[in-house]
C-alpha cells in the first residue's frame, strides 16, 4: 500500500478521468424505466396517474409543483412504497421484487428533517455507512472523505443539533453519498436554504453529477435550480408526465421576436400587422412571429419610419415556467402567438 | 490509517521542509459490501451502545450511568459487608443468610430495571420516529422487520448486561472470600442456570414491553409514563381486586403484570416460595413462565407489525 502511494499520486488527473468515464458509462440499460405507473392513496387521491418514461444517467431534474407526485415517485423507485399498478425498474432491477438490492445501490436524501440532534455528523454518517453494508474501517474512511466533499470540516465532531440548516442539508447529502451509490435521489435538496446556501448546494450537486460520475435525480419545485445544474428535465403535474427532454430543448429559442418601445407600441403593432406579420402586444413589448428572416428588416423600417424610441429587440426563449403556464405541453404547438411565448412544441 | 492518495507525502531529503498535498477528488468505493446481515448486526450494536448513552452526548449518559450504579450497589455492598465480616472471623455461614442472594437479586433490582426501561427504551424507538431517521434506515438494505428486531434485541441485550453484571460481581465476591474456592464454585454452579434463565426472562419481558410502548409513542414523555404505568398499575389493581374478594380476576390481573410474572418465574426457577402476603394467588410456577413467554413473543410481534405499517 505504502509503496504504491507515490505512483498513484503522480497521476491524479488520470485517475480522476478514469473514474468519471467509469461512472458515466457504467449502465447500458436505461437507468430508470417506468411503465404505466399509478399510485392511489385510498379511493380519492391519485398521486401518480399512468406515468411512463425512461431516464438516462446524468443530472435529471424532476420538476413539478407541490403535490405533483415527485416524492411519491422517488419512494416507489426506492421500493419504499408499492405502486397501485404499472411497473418500474431502477438499474434494471424491478422495484417490486428487488427493493433491497436497489436500496444498496441508491442514495436517498429525503425532503424532511432526518437527523438525530444529539449525534455528531461523523458518528451519524459512519453509522449510516455501516447500515449500508460497508465494513467498519471503510465506513470510517468514506465518512471522512464524504464529509470533506460536502464541505464539513471541524464542525463534523459537534452534535448535529447545533448546525445551521445549510450544514444539516450537507449531512443529509453526505449520508446519501457515503456508500458510493450508482444513483442519488435528492428530494428538494435546497429546501430552507438562503441564496448562498442554495448556490453552494447546487454547485455540490453539479460536482457530484459531473465530476463524481454519479447519476442524480433532483426533485424540486424550483425550476430555476434545474436550469442551472440539470442535463435533462422531467416535468410532471398531477401525477402525469408533462414532458421529458434534454434541458436544452426546454430553453431553446422560440420563434418570437420581442420589440420593446417606450411609446407608440400600438402604432408599431398596427404597422407590422399591415406588413403581414402575426403581431401581439404584451405590455410595452410588441411580439412578432419570426418564421423567417423577413421580420427583422420590417421591424427596423417600421421603427425608423414611425420615429419610435426603441429600447430593445430580442429573441424570446422558453422559460421553464412556461411549462406550467402553457400546459398541456404535448398538445400541438399553437399557430401564431400566445401571450408571452409560444407553446413548447419543438423548433419552429 | 493513512490514506495514501490524499496524504501529505513527505519529500525525501534532510532539509526539505515541504511536502505535497494531493487531492484526487472523488474516489469510488470498490471494496466489499456486506449487505443485510451486516446492517442488522450494526444496528444491534448501535442500539446496545445507545442504551447506555454511548455515541451520544454527555447528557444522554447520565440516566444509564446512575441506574447502572444503583443496579450494582446491592452486589457491591454485600460483597463489601462479607469482606468485613470475614476479616473479623465471621466464617462463611453468614453468606447463606444474607438477604441479597442469586434468588433475590432480580427482584431486588427490578425497580431499577423498570426505570432503566422507562428512561432508555423511548430513546431508541422514539428518537428515530421523532427526528425522521426511520426514513433513512428504510431507504437502505434493511427490511422494516430487521430494523424493529435489531433495535429490540439490542435493548434486551443491554438489559441482560444490567441484570447479569451485578450477579457476576456477587459470584466473584462469594467465591474469592471463602477459603475453599473450588467448593464455593461447585456450590454456586447450580445457580448458574436459574440466574441466566431469570435474567433472560426479565430482560426479554421488560425490554419487549417497554419497546412496544415506545414504538407507539414517539413523544418521549408519554412513552416514559406509559412504560412505568404498564409495569406498576396491573400489580396494584390485582392487589385491590383480590383484597375485595375476587381472586379469579386477581389471578388474571397478576398474569398481565410483568413484575408479578417475573416474581413467579423467579420462585419457579429457584424453587423458592412466593411471599403469600404480597402474592395473592396460587398458580403453578410454569404458568408464570408461559405468561412471560407469551409476553415476550407478543410484544415483539406487535412492535414488528407497527414498523411494517408506519409511514415515513
Amino acid at each position: 500500500m505504502a509503496s504504491a502511494a507515490p505512483d498513484l499520486a503522480r497521476f491524479p488527473l488520470l485517475l480522476r478521468a478514469a473514474h468519471i468515464v467509469a461512472g458515466r458509462y457504467a449502465c447500458a440499460v436505461p437507468l430508470i424505466s417506468i411503465r404505466n405507473l399509478t399510485k392511489r392513496y385510498g379511493s380519492s387521491i391519485t398521486a401518480l396517474d399512468g406515468l411512463s418514461l425512461d431516464i438516462e444517467p446524468g443530472i435529471v431534474g424532476l420538476v413539478g409543483s407541490n403535490g405533483a407526485g415527485k416524492s411519491t415517485l422517488l419512494k416507489i423507485l426506492l421500493g419504499l412504497i408499492g405502486a397501485t399498478s404499472g411497473e418500474a425498474t431502477v438499474l434494471d432491477l424491478d422495484v417490486r421484487t428487488r427493493g433491497t438490492d436497489i436500496r444498496q445501490r441508491v442514495g436517498y436524501m429525503p425532503e424532511h428533517d432526518c437527523l438525530p440532534p444529539d449525534a455528531t455528523a461523523t458518528d451519524f454518517v459512519s453509522h449510516m455507512a455501516l447500515i449500508s453494508g460497508l465494513p467498519r474501517t471503510a465506513a470510517r474512511e468514506r465518512t471522512a472523505e464524504v464529509l470533506r466533499h460536502v464541505g464539513l470540516y471541524e464542525e463534523r465532531y459537534r452534535a448535529i443539533g447545533g448546525y445551521s440548516t445549510g450544514m444539516k442539508q450537507r449531512v443529509k447529502l453526505a449520508q446519501a453519498l457515503v456508500h458510493d451509490p450508482r444513483l442519488l435521489l435528492l428530494d428538494e435538496p435546497t429546501n430552507g436554504l438562503d441564496p448562498t446556501g442554495r448556490d453552494e448546494m447546487l454547485e455540490l450537486i453539479h460536482r457530484i453529477g459531473v465530476e463524481f460520475g454519479i447519476a442524480i435525480i433532483v426533485a424540486t419545485h424550483l425550476l430555476g435550480e434545474i436550469e442551472r445544474v440539470g442535463s435533462h428535465l422531467v416535468a410532471i403535474e398531477g401525477g402525469r408526465l408533462l414532458r421529458s427532454a434534454p434541458l436544452g430543448e426546454f430553453i431553446e429559442q422560440t420563434g418570437t421576436l420581442a420589440v420593446e418601445v417606450d411609446e407608440g407600441g400600438a402604432a408599431l403593432a398596427e404597422r407590422l400587422a399591415a406588413d403581414g406579420l402575426a403581431v401581439l402586444v404584451d405590455g410595452r413589448a410588441v411580439l412578432v412571429d419570426v418564421a423567417d428572416g423577413r421580420p427583422y428588416d420590417l421591424v427596423r423600417d417600421a421603427v425608423a419610419d414611425l420615429g419610435l424610441p426603441l429600447v430593445r429587440i430580442e429573441r424570446r426563449r422558453h422559460r421553464l415556467e412556461d411549462l406550467f403556464r402553457d400546459a398541456p405541453i404535448d398538445a400541438p404547438a399553437t399557430p401564431g402567438l400566445t401571450s408571452g411565448s409560444a407553446a413548447a412544441g419543438g423548433p419552429p | 490509517m493513512t490514506d495514501p492518495l490524499t496524504a501529505v507525502t513527505p519529500v525525501a531529503g534532510a532539509n526539505g521542509p515541504t511536502g505535497s498535498i494531493y487531492d484526487i477528488g472523488y474516489r469510488r468505493y470498490e471494496g466489499t459490501r456486506l449487505g443485510r446481515g451486516h446492517a442488522i448486526r450494526s444496528l444491534f450494536f448501535h442500539s446496545l451502545r445507545s442504551s447506555f448513552g454511548l455515541g451520544r452526548g454527555g447528557r444522554a449518559k447520565i440516566a444509564p450511568i446512575i441506574l447502572g450504579i444503583l443496579a450494582l450497589l446491592p452486589a457491591v455492598a454485600i460483597v463489601a459487608a462479607l469482606t468485613l465480616f470475614a476479616q473479623f472471623g465471621g466464617g462463611t455461614e453468614f453468606s447463606d443468610q444474607v438477604p441479597i442472594r442469586y434468588d433475590t437479586y432480580a427482584g431486588t433490582i427490578s425497580t431499577i430495571v423498570v426505570l432503566f426501561c422507562a428512561a432508555q427504551a423511548p430513546e431508541l424507538f422514539g428518537r428515530d420516529q421523532r427526528f425522521g431517521v426511520l426514513a433513512l434506515y428504510f431507504a437502505r438494505a434493511l427490511r422494516r422487520s430487521d430494523y424493529a428486531l435489531a433495535r429490540i434485541a439490542g435493548f434486551i441485550a443491554a438489559l441482560l448486561i444490567l441484570e447479569l453484571v451485578p450477579q457476576i460481581i456477587l459470584f466473584l465476591g462469594r467465591v474469592l472470600l471463602t477459603t475453599d474456592i473450588p467448593k464455593a464454585i461447585g456450590d454456586d454452579l447450580e445457580s448458574v442456570a436459574p440466574v441466566l434463565a431469570q435474567s433472560a426472562l426479565a430482560a426479554g419481558l421488560f425490554g419487549g414491553v417497554s419497546m412496544v410502548v415506545s414504538a407507539f409513542t414517539p413523544r418521549r414523555a408519554y412513552a416514559v409514563a406509559g412504560i412505568i404505568a404498564l409495569f406498576t398499575i396491573p400489580n396494584v389493581v390485582a392487589g385491590i381486586v383480590v383484597g375485595l374478594g375476587s381472586s379469579t380476576i386477581g389471578t388474571w390481573l397478576t398474569l398481565i403484570s410483568p413484575t408479578s410474572i417475573l416474581d413467579g418465574t423467579n420462585a419457579f426457577l429457584f424453587d423458592t416460595r412466593l411471599d403469600s402476603d404480597f402474592f395473592f394467588v396460587d398458580l403453578p410456577g410454569i404458568a408464570f413462565v408461559a405468561a412471560a413467554g407469551v409476553g415476550i413473543v407478543g410484544s415483539i410481534a406487535i412492535a414488528v407489525r407497527r414498523f411494517a405499517r408506519i409511514a415515513t
